[in-house]
């Protein structure tokens, strides 16, 4: 299979010249098994241009057809989808998949579509869509591709995925806080409190982690959320991401053979980024490190 | 009046080599008035904005600004959630914008930071005092007056702002797509000494995509004729078109406009343009 990234960026897409060397949309990423439908991870800002080029296959004449897994449904990880040309042309075929929520995802989805922010509602739009709800521990296959996911630490709760495919596997882990100082899930946290965490949080919190490194276990490619800096993270373990060492500790754990920083803070400019990554492979050893940029594509 | 250009883009951001000289950031426009700051819509460039506002007043909670909001759709609003100043408390911000009623306005914009959507969940997370008014043809902002008038815009309207500050005028009027020609919208040009004006598409772009209710540079041009401004400045450009593209559409303009003696201001990201 084929992993390429389209959209690298959290939080905002940042246009300028200070991130156009990484990118400035936010997360996308397109898995290609050597056979078969693609498979999107998330549909952030990236997934536009990802759509133009999809245009250009099947998906132009509407015989195209593609799952796209989104991780939790936060602005910069749905942001683009109305923007992904495949929706509107009859024929194409969408199967989403997002974890379970109160509202049923094509609810979701639709406030997206309300009159009041985009002009054509998800109704109008010509491909056959389908929802597919799913939660931590499911299971499923997308063609040849077998899908598994865990739950991660991020506000309203977000979803890691693993793609088996073509004798080789890759873990998307974006958005997670790490599992050590806060349990993040419904409650709004305006100024986090750090200290000893009552057992049954610290045990779901262990669980939890237990869950991203068995989903990660000997995996090709590790995609995981380092939007922080040890120094960002002090001030706000609330937000829901990770630093590198964070990524670095279940990868080593899981014994992946390659590790991607990925979902770059939204200020950080492309010569900051060239730092962490170089930090990155300092702490990281044996581990091979690599950064996301838009247009990277990995081989596995 | 200072006028200054954080987002000139339309419909979604569009980072990239490809538009690093006019930019690609979502609309959003600062106004600097006698009577305080004045923003115009709430895109991505918002949050750059407010990055810059950390440095004045608004970094120790004592700023405060009105915010004009021509309508809600996305890449009007999209900034809000990463506005620095509004979780500053003291910060004192007023919105003025469509829907009708504040009670309106404030559920749309509240239906952004759904938990599904935002981890903020809540506009009422926010520390600063936010304050939502429906806009009405004409109120004042100190002692600068505001006209705002709906103009159409595909399936739906938006909200051009005419702004007077000691005998200077500036018109902001993006995403208008004109069904039945300009003939109503003419009285709020008039005279401007600055009108920011949709240039979404060329014309051969637009023909194909009319629903959408975007300008053409020619609609902006003769608009800005009809109306004898002294300047017009081109806005809100598609997401795909390249740095290039927009000097074709900004040269069209001059090419159009200099025989009636009308300036062209390209709006380009971090510029500033002053009224004076």
């Amino acid at each position: 299979m084929k992993v390429r990234f389209w959209g690298v960026r959290g939080s905002i897409p940042v246009p300028g010249r200070t991130t156009n060397r990484y990118g400035g949309n936010t997360s996308c990423v397109e898995v290609r098994p050597d056979r078969g439908d693609p498979i999107i991870i998330d549909a952030g800002t990236g997934i536009r241009k990802l759509g133009k080029s999809l245009m250009e296959e099947a998906f132009g004449e509407g015989k195209g057809r593609v799952s796209i897994l989104i991780s939790h449904t936060h602005w910069d990880h749905v942001q683009g989808l109305p923007f992904f040309s495949p929706l509107y042309r009859p024929g194409n075929q969408i199967q989403i998949f997002a974890r379970q929520r109160d509202m049923h995802l094509e609810a979701v989805f639709s406030q997206q579509h309300h009159g009041a922010y985009f002009p054509i509602p998800l109704s109008d739009l010509h491909a056959d869509m389908q929802f597919h709800e799913v939660i931590e521990g499911a299971r499923f296959e997308i063609g040849e591709a077998k899908i598994t996911c865990a739950r991660l630490n991020h506000p309203w709760v977000a979803i890691a995925y693993r793609v088996d495919v073509d004798r080789a596997a890759v873990v998307y882990c974006a958005d997670t806080a790490p599992f050590d100082d806060l349990l993040l899930g419904r409650d709004f946290i305006e100024k986090p409190h750090l200290g000893t965490l009552p057992p049954p949080v610290r045990d779901e919190l262990a669980q939890m982690r237990a869950g991203v490194v068995a989903l990660a276990k000997g995996a090709d490619l590790l995609i995981y959320d380092t939007q922080f800096t040890p120094e960002e993270y002090k001030v706000r373990p609330h937000w829901g991401h990770s630093r590198p060492d964070d990524a670095i500790e279940i990868a080593r754990e899981a014994k992946v053979k390659q590790l991607c920083l990925f979902h770059h803070a939204p200020l950080r400019s492309d010569d900051d980024n060239d730092r962490i990554l170089q930090l990155a492979r300092d702490t990281a050893g044996t581990l091979p490190v690599i950064s996301a940029y838009e247009g990277l594509e990995v081989q596995l | 009046m200072k006028i200054r250009f954080w987002g000139v883009r339309g419909s979604i951001p569009a980072p990239g080599p490809e538009t690093n000289r006019y930019g690609g950031n979502t609309s959003c426009v600062s106004v600097e008035t006698s009577s305080g700051l004045v923003i115009i819509d709430m895109g991505t460039g918002l949050m750059h904005l407010g990055n810059a506002l950390l440095a004045r007043e608004f970094g120790k909670g004592q700023g405060r600004a009105t915010i004009l909001l021509s309508h809600t759709h996305w890449d009007h609003i999209q900034g809000l959630g990463f506005f620095a100043p509004v979780f500053i408390a003291g910060n004192q911000f007023t919105v003025w914008g469509p829907g009708g009623s504040p009670e309106v306005l404030e559920e749309i914009l509240e239906g952004q930071m759904d938990p599904n959507f935002s981890p903020l969940q809540t506009l009422r997370n926010f520390s600063a005092s936010f304050d939502v008014k429906a806009a009405t043809d004409a109120f004042a902002v100190g002692g600068v007056t505001v006209r705002a008038k709906e103009h159409p815009h595909g399936q739906t309207t938006a909200l051009a702002f005419r702004i007077e500050d000691a005998g200077k005028t500036f018109v902001y009027a993006s995403d208008v797509g004109y069904v039945d020609g300009f003939d109503d919208l003419i009285e709020l040009y008039r005279g401007a000494d600055v009108l920011l004006h949709d240039t979404t598409y060329r014309p051969a772009d637009q023909v194909t995509r009319r629903d959408r209710g975007f300008s053409s540079y020619e609609e902006a041009c003769e608009a800005a004729i009809a109306a004898q401004v002294k300047r017009l400045v081109t806005f809100h450009y598609d997401q795909d078109y390249t740095d290039d593209d927009v000097d074709e559409i900004v040269a069209a303009c001059e090419a159009r406009l200099a025989p009636h003696g009308i300036a062209v201001t390209p709006a380009r990201e971090g510029d500033e343009l002053t009224v004076a």
